[in-house]
C-alpha cells in the first residue's frame, strides 16, 4: 500500500489534533514540588474536650519545634453550622486552647478565621457554636472569610482549570496559617481533613453560599488549586469527637479519642484517614497532593506520639466512598 | 454604646407622644430605654459615616473595599433623597458592568452576579435611574441557573441524583455558571416583579418569575423553611436557616396561601423565639411582617440586642435599620403592606 501526499497531510492532521487533546492531560497539573524530605506527625490520645487541652497542646507544639514568634498566626476550624449535639464543628475549646498556646510562644497576633459554606449569618454560627462567648472573653479577633478584602490570585496548580481565584486578605498576608479540621468523612470528598478545610478560605461574598462553583469544577481538583496556592504551615485536627456517615453535616457523631498535628497537610491528612480505617491514597486529593505538596508514605513520616493504628470499626462511609475502606 | 442623649429624645418626644408608643417601639441598652425611630436614626448615622467617598459601602466598618452587598443594603437603609442616598445611587451608576450586570465588589472580574438584583432594587424610584435599571434587569432576564440547560437537566435526572430538586424547575444562581439557589432567586424575584410592563424583552419576565418561584416551593426543606437550596442530600434532610427562610417568604408573599409558603412561616416563628443574630433577627422580621404577621415582640427582641449601631458587619448594620423601617422597606421590596 502505497502512502500518498493526501494520506500523510490526514495523518498529520489527526495527529496533531490528537497531541492537542491529550498533551494538556500528560502534562503535569503542579508547577513545583513542595514535599519535605520528611514530615512529623504527633497523634495524641485525648479522651475529651476540657481546659486540659492547652497544656496537652503545649506539650505536643514542643515536638515541632515552631518559631511564631513575632509572626501573625491565623487559625482556621471548621465552623459549617451548629446543630445542637451534633460533631460538624471544631470544637471551640481546642481552638482557644490553641489561641493561648501561639500566643504563650511569642505570636504577634493569632486570630481564627472562617468562611462557613452553607451558613450566610455567620455571626449566628458563632453565636450558637458557644464561639462568640469565648472570642469576647478572650479578646480574640474573628475574621469572617466570606465578607474579607478580596484579592486575585493565580492559582499554582491547574486541576480544576480555574484560572484565578479571589482569595481573603486575611490569609494571604498572614505568616502562619494553621488549618484546624473536625475530622469526618464527607458525600462528596470522601473525608474532610486539612486540605478539605481550605474550602472554607474560598470567599462566598464572591462565590455563593455554598460555594458551588468548586463543586462544579470539581471538588478533589479544587482542593489540590487551593492547598497548592494558599499557605498552609501547620495543622491541629479535631478527632476527640469526629463524624462518620453522611458527613459533613447529617453524620454520627463517633468518639475517636485523637489530635493529630502535623506540619504537612498531606501527612495530617493521610494519618487521619488511617485512623478512620480509611487507605489514604484511595482519597483522589490524598493520593495527587502526595505527588507535590507533602507526603503521604508512612515511610516518610516521623511519627509522635500514638501509632497510627486503624480502628476495629472503620469510619462508615456513604456507598459511592466505599472503596476507601482497606478491605475492598 | 452611648447612652441616650437628651437632646434626642427632646425631638422624639416634640412629634410622637411617648404614651402612644408600645414596647416594640423601645430598645433597651445598658439599662436606658431608646425610642424606635431614635435607634433608627443612630443606625442610620452610622452607615453615612462609614459610606466611603465613592457613595459605596465596605464589608464592615474598616474596609475599605468597596462591595455590592453592603452598598446596595445601605442604599435602600438611609434617608431617601438624603446625600448618602445620592452618593450610593451615583456609586451604583457607575459601577454598573458593560453587561448591563452589577459585580460583587468594585474590581471583581466583570460578569456579573446575584447583586445585579438588590442594585436594581436599590436604584428604584428615580427616573434618571431607569435605563440602568432595564440594563440590570435584562441581564438578569438572561441569567439563569445551570440546571436550564437540557444537559445539565439530563444529568440531574439520571446520574446525579444525590440532591433531591426538580431540575426543571429553575432560578437564578449567585453567578453565572452555577444552579439556581434560594437567595439569588428571591431576590430576582423581587427586583423582576417591579418591571414596570411586559413590552418587548420583558414579555416572558412574567414565565420567568413563576418558574423561580416553583423553584422555591420545590427546595423548601422537608419540615418547613428554606436553606441555601439543598433540602434533601443523599437521603437525608438538611436543617433550615432563618436568612434563607426569610428571603424565600419575602419572595412568595403573592403565594401567601401555598402550603409551603405556610409551612415556612410557622417555621420561622418557632425558630426566631430566642435567637440572638441580628442578621437573621432582621430578615426575620421582614419576612413575617411581609406574611402580615405579628412583628412587635420580634423587633423588641432584635432592639434589645446590644450595641445595635457599633455592628462591625456593614450589610448587618443595614438590615436591622431595614427591620426597623419594615413598612418602607417592604414598600422598596414592592410588598404590599
Amino acid at each position: 500500500m502505497s502512502i500518498t501526499r493526501r494520506h500523510l497531510l490526514v495523518g498529520s492532521a489527526g495527529v496533531a489534533a490528537g497531541a492537542s487533546v491529550s498533551v494538556p492531560l500528560l502534562l503535569p497539573k503542579y508547577h513545583f514540588d513542595r514535599r519535605p524530605k520528611r514530615s512529623r506527625v504527633a497523634i495524641l490520645n485525648v479522651d475529651q474536650y476540657s481546659p486540659k487541652l492547652e497544656g496537652i497542646l503545649e506539650a505536643a507544639l514542643q515536638l515541632f519545634k515552631i518559631n511564631v514568634v513575632g509572626k501573625s498566626v491565623v487559625l482556621k476550624p471548621n465552623l459549617v453550622d451548629y446543630f445542637p449535639g451534633d460533631a460538624i464543628n471544631t470544637h471551640r475549646m481546642l481552638v482557644f486552647a490553641a489561641v493561648e498556646c501561639f500566643r504563650g510562644l511569642g505570636a504577634q497576633s493569632v486570630l481564627v478565621a472562617e468562611g462557613p459554606g452553607h451558613q450566610r449569618d455567620t455571626q449566628l454560627v458563632l453565636f450558637q457554636s458557644g464561639y462568640q462567648e469565648c472570642l469576647q472573653r478572650k479578646q480574640i479577633r474573628f475574621v469572617d472569610l466570606n465578607r474579607d478584602e478580596l484579592v486575585r490570585t493565580r492559582l499554582r496548580a491547574s486541576y480544576s482549570g480555574m484560572k484565578h481565584l479571589w482569595l481573603p486578605r486575611t490569609i494571604l498576608e498572614s505568616d502562619l496559617v494553621v488549618s484546624m479540621p473536625k475530622i469526618k468523612s464527607h458525600h462528596w470528598s470522601g473525608v474532610t481533613l486539612s486540605m478539605k478545610n481550605m474550602f472554607g478560605v474560598v470567599p462566598g461574598m464572591r462565590y455563593g453560599w455554598p460555594k458551588n462553583i468548586l463543586h462544579w469544577v470539581g471538588i478533589q481538583e479544587s482542593i489540590l488549586d487551593i492547598c497548592a496556592t494558599v499557605p498552609l504551615h501547620f495543622v491541629i485536627a479535631d478527632g476527640v469527637v469526629a463524624m462518620e456517615g453522611n458527613g459533613p453535616l447529617n453524620g454520627t457523631a463517633r468518639k475517636m479519642g485523637k489530635l493529630v498535628l502535623s506540619n504537612d497537610p498531606v501527612s495530617a491528612d493521610a494519618t487521619c484517614a488511617r485512623l478512620m480505617g480509611l487507605e489514604p491514597n484511595r482519597v483522589p486529593h490524598i493520593r495527587e497532593a502526595s505527588r507535590f505538596l507533602g507526603n503521604s508514605s508512612t515511610a516518610l513520616i516521623d511519627q509522635a506520639g500514638e501509632a497510627p493504628t486503624p480502628p476495629r470499626t472503620p469510619f462508615q462511609v456513604v456507598p459511592d466512598w466505599q472503596y476507601l475502606h482497606h478491605s475492598l | 454604646m452611648p447612652v441616650l442623649m437628651r437632646q434626642e429624645l427632646s425631638a422624639f418626644v416634640s412629634w410622637s407622644p411617648l404614651i402612644l408608643l408600645t414596647r416594640s417601639e423601645f430598645a433597651i441598652t445598658s439599662g436606658c430605654v431608646i425610642p424606635h425611630e431614635v435607634l433608627r436614626a443612630r443606625i442610620i448615622n452610622e452607615l453615612t459615616q462609614r459610606q466611603l467617598s465613592s457613595g459605596g459601602w465596605g464589608t464592615n466598618a474598616l474596609s475599605k473595599q468597596v462591595a455590592l452587598e453592603p452598598s446596595c443594603l445601605a442604599a435602600l437603609a438611609v434617608t431617601p433623597w438624603s446625600d448618602a442616598a445620592y452618593g450610593a445611587h451615583e456609586f451604583l451608576l457607575c459601577s454598573q458592568n458593560p453587561n448591563g450586570s452589577w459585580p460583587a465588589f468594585v474590581g471583581d472580574d466583570r460578569d456579573g452576579s446575584w447583586l445585579t438584583s438588590l442594585a436594581s432594587i436599590a436604584l428604584r424610584d428615580c427616573v434618571p435611574n431607569i435605563p440602568v435599571r432595564l440594563r440590570g434587569l435584562h441581564w438578569l432576564l438572561n441569567s439563569a441557573g445551570k440546571e436550564s440547560n437540557w444537559l445539565w437537566k439530563w444529568k440531574f435526572r439520571t446520574t446525579d441524583r444525590h440532591v433531591r430538586f426538580d431540575p426543571d424547575k429553575y432560578g437564578w444562581p449567585w453567578f453565572p455558571d452555577t444552579i439556581s439557589w434560594v437567595v439569588p432567586t428571591s431576590f430576582a424575584i423581587l427586583a423582576l416583579n417591579q418591571i414596570p410592563c411586559t413590552c418587548g424583552d420583558f414579555g416572558h419576565a412574567a414565565n420567568r418569575v413563576n418558574l423561580g418561584i416553583e423553584m422555591l416551593i420545590d427546595r423548601g426543606c422537608p419540615g418547613g423553611g428554606w436553606n441555601a437550596g439543598n433540602g434533601v442530600v443523599y437521603g437525608a434532610p438538611l436543617a433550615p436557616h432563618v436568612d434563607d427562610t426569610a428571603v424565600a417568604l419575602l419572595a412568595l408573599s403573592e403565594r401567601k396561601e401555598h402550603l409551603v409558603a405556610q409551612s415556612g412561616v410557622l417555621w420561622l416563628e418557632r425558630t426566631v423565639q430566642g435567637l440572638r443574630s441580628p442578621w437573621s433577627l432582621a430578615w426575620a422580621v421582614l419576612a413575617l411582617a411581609a406574611h402580615g404577621r405579628p412583628i412587635e415582640s420580634r423587633l423588641t427582641c432584635l432592639m434589645s440586642l446590644p450595641d445595635l449601631s457599633a455592628i462591625e458587619d456593614t450589610s448587618t448594620l443595614a438590615a436591622v435599620s431595614l427591620a426597623l423601617g419594615c413598612h418602607d422597606t417592604l414598600s422598596a421590596f414592592g410588598e404590599a403592606t
